[in-house]
This record gives structure tokens, C-alpha cells and sequence, in this order.
């Protein structure tokens, strides 16, 4: 099997997979290597409603579409691949996965976020990340939502959409930051209340989770709140940890780029949500891909002649 | 959403009595780590060939889940020579199932 590759991307969300559209199309040999399945955060995504193309799209079909075109262009795919280490000290970028190694010209770096963890909550199995994965366990029962954004108020109403019995929302800051239809629709459910500026500071176990204490943020004062199960949806963070010592990376280990996706590296750019940057959206993904793709292209150029 | 063959229904009928060695993958459609174990098993499957794996969409076959009592997915039932040997709820990777099925 040859594993050396013009173009490697670690990392297939919609980032990398529209690096590898322009990589293949510029005649480039490109793998994608990813950890998990193909698409990223846009598998989480119920409907997608702000990229142009769609007017309402579920997550998990846009990326089988943008799967397909990648396929069809050649791109080589490794799903499930569990990386073991980087090397992107010398003029060939060295990647080992599955006790095979890869060898690249240029690398991007794709690999987007990965969810926030409730600190205090520790390991419980009532504690959960995904409202189709774990919701149907709830129904009848009572249950906590953490976050107030998007994927908060989303997944809140599909929880409620499986029969939960009473739900809370809390979000530690003092507005919510979904979109206003979300917010709206959860109120409008008789058996949901939200909070903002109301934090989880503790969780009481017994055989099970029994309840939370929840501390108002502005007055300080707390409450001990029956629940079943828990659902956190606090955001997102970058697991750059393999890249520490290779790229330089800020303080909340975001990948640093220049204009141009360019990393402190020579020939290794980055693409996504990995990256340091303001919006983190379906379509900003999207540029970021085609601009990482089109800087890879010239570099590879530059070093081929 | 499943690529990995559902189980026929031969051995729904028998509760897995004529498996030898097989890993049940109970999912949902639209569950994100569904999918991402689906590319795990598939990822084993090709280095464990004698291992039969097939799915269950456990919306359709609640009455297993109860039957096995776990309520979440991605859940993994493991049998051995016709026998529930391990039930297993939650994302593994490709190493970790390996582990997992080589300790049974």
C-alpha cells in the first residue's frame, strides 16, 4: 500500500473534506485521516439552515452529499483511525495511524472540537453529550440541559420530543445566545423552565444521580434541583494536545494561522474550528478549506520545481 | 443509516442461539456516535473477519433492548457460542474494541 500522499488532512468535517475537493482538484494525491466518521460537528446537526445551497438540510445528509463529491474525485479516506504521532519537524510530514505510516508534502490540519466536559460532574452515566444517543433512557423523568446556546435549546426541545417529563435549562451567563425561534419554542413548552446566570456547582449521587445544586451567578444564592440525568452542551474545545511541541498554538490551544491558514510551520496549514479565529460556522469552514487547499497547492508547487 | 448487515431474522427468532462469535450493534438513525462506531466496526471487521457483526436499529427492536436492559446507544452486545457474553453502551475505538473482544 502507498501511503505517501501529496496532500494529507487530518481531520474530515467540512473543513477538510472541501480541502480535499480543491486538493484532488488540482491533481493533488489526498487522504483524509479522521478519528471518527466523516463530517465533524455537522453530524450533531439536526438542520442546517444558514449555508447557501439548502434551504433546510439535515446535518448527517449534507455531509454524505459533500462525502460523496470527495469520493468521487478520488480522495482517499481513513475513518476510525486512531493517530499515534506527528512529525512535521523535517520537509516530509510524517503521520502514524493505525501502526501504518503516512508521508506528505504538506499537511492541513482539520480536526475542529471537540465537546466541553461539566467539570464537576466527574464520570457518571447520567451525564450525556447527545439527546437522540441517550434521550429515550429519560423518558417520564426529569432532567438538567446545560448551555444556553443553539445546541442547548435544540437539543432541550428533542428531549422533550422523546417524553421527558419536566426539563431545565441553565446557562452561566447572563443572556442566552441561541437563535430567538429556539428559545421561543422552549418556552412555549408547558413542561420546560430556563435560567441564565445559573451555574452547576455540585452534583449529589447516590446509587444514581439524584440532584444538582445550582448557583445563581449574580445573587450567589443556590438550590438543590431533582434530576435524573444531565446533558451538557457548553461549547466546544480543540483537542490539539497532539500537536503541542509541532504548531504553535494559543492559549486555549487553537491552532495560531495567518490570513492564509498558514501555521508556524512551513508546509503544515489549518482549517476549521481548530483554528483560532471569531465565527465557527458551516460556511466559514468552507473558506478556510479553500483558501488551506489553495496554499497547500503553491507550496507543494514550490518545493516540487 | 447502517452500512454493517442488519441481523437477519433468524437469529432474532432464536435470541442469537446460532452465533458463535458475533457482535450485536444496537443504533439509532441520526445518532452521531452511531455513526461513529458504525466506521469502527467496520474498521475491525476488516482485521477480525471470523467475527460476525450485524445491526439492530433499536427503534425497531425496542423489546431487545429492554430484553438485554440498557437503554442507550451505541450499545455493542457481544455473544459468544450462542451466549450474551458483554454488553457494552458507549463509543469505543478500533484498538479498544479489539481489547474488549479479545478479553471475552
Amino acid at each position: 500500500m502507498n501511503t505517501t500522499y501529496d496532500l494529507i488532512i487530518l481531520g474530515g468535517g467540512v473543513a477538510g473534506m472541501t480541502s480535499a475537493i480543491y486538493g484532488a482538484r488540482a491533481n493533488l494525491r489526498v487522504l483524509i485521516l479522521d478519528e471518527n466518521a466523516c463530517g465533524g460537528l455537522v453530524n450533531w446537526t439536526k438542520v442546517v439552515e444558514n449555508m447557501p445551497s439548502y434551504t433546510s438540510i439535515g446535518g448527517m445528509e449534507l455531509v454524505e452529499r459533500i462525502q460523496e463529491q470527495v469520493e468521487a474525485l478520488g480522495v482517499d479516506i481513513e475513518e476510525a483511525a486512531c493517530i499515534d504521532a506527528i512529525d512535521f519537524s523535517g520537509e516530509e510530514k510524517i503521520i502514524e495511524a493505525d501502526d501504518t505510516v503516512y508521508k506528505a508534502k504538506a499537511v492541513i490540519v482539520a480536526t475542529g472540537r471537540k465537546p466541553v466536559p461539566l467539570e464537576v460532574a466527574g464520570e457518571c452515566d447520567n451525564v450525556h453529550f447527545c439527546a437522540i444517543c441517550d434521550g429515550a433512557a429519560y423518558k417520564g423523568k426529569k432532567v438538567l440541559v446545560v448551555g444556553g446556546g443553539n445546541s442547548g435549546f435544540d437539543e432541550a426541545i428533542a428531549l422533550l420530543d422523546q417524553g421527558i417529563e419536566e426539563l431545565m435549562l441553565v446557562e452561566k451567563m447572563d443572556t442566552f445566545f441561541a437563535a430567538q425561534s429556539a428559545q421561543d419554542e422552549l418556552q412555549s413548552r408547558p413542561n420546560s423552565t430556563i435560567s441564565h446566570s445559573t451555574e452547576v456547582t455540585d452534583v449529589v449521587y447516590g446509587e444514581k444521580l439524584q440532584s444538582v445544586t445550582l448557583r445563581n451567578v449574580a445573587t450567589n444564592e443556590t438550590i438543590e434541583h431533582e434530576c435524573d440525568g444531565i446533558f451538557v452542551f457548553m461549547g466546544q474545545e480543540p483537542g490539539t494536545e497532539v500537536f503541542e511541541g509541532q504548531l504553535s498554538l494559543d492559549k486555549q490551544g487553537y491552532i495560531d494561522t495567518d490570513d492564509l491558514m498558514k501555521t508556524s510551520v512551513a508546509g503544515v496549514f489549518a482549517a476549521g474550528d481548530v483554528r483560532q479565529k471569531k465565527y465557527r460556522q458551516i460556511t466559514t469552514a468552507m473558506a478556510d478549506g479553500t483558501i488551506a487547499a489553495l496554499e497547500a497547492e503553491r507550496f507543494i508547487h514550490s518545493i516540487t520545481e | 443509516m447502517s452500512t454493517i448487515t442488519s441481523i437477519p431474522k433468524e437469529h432474532l427468532d432464536n435470541f442469537f442461539a446460532s452465533l458463535s462469535d458475533a457482535i450485536l450493534f444496537f443504533h439509532k438513525e441520526l445518532c452521531p456516535h452511531c455513526k461513529n462506531m458504525e466506521k469502527v466496526l467496520i474498521k475491525f471487521s476488516a482485521k477480525a473477519p471470523s467475527v460476525e457483526i450485524f445491526s439492530i436499529d433499536s427503534e425497531i427492536h425496542p423489546e431487545l433492548m429492554k430484553k438485554l436492559s440498557f437503554e442507550r446507544v451505541p450499545t455493542l452486545v457481544f455473544v459468544r457460542n450462542g451466549e450474551v457474553v458483554k454488553v457494552h453502551s458507549g463509543l469505543m475505538n478500533p484498538r479498544e474494541l479489539k481489547t474488549l473482544h479479545a478479553s471475552l
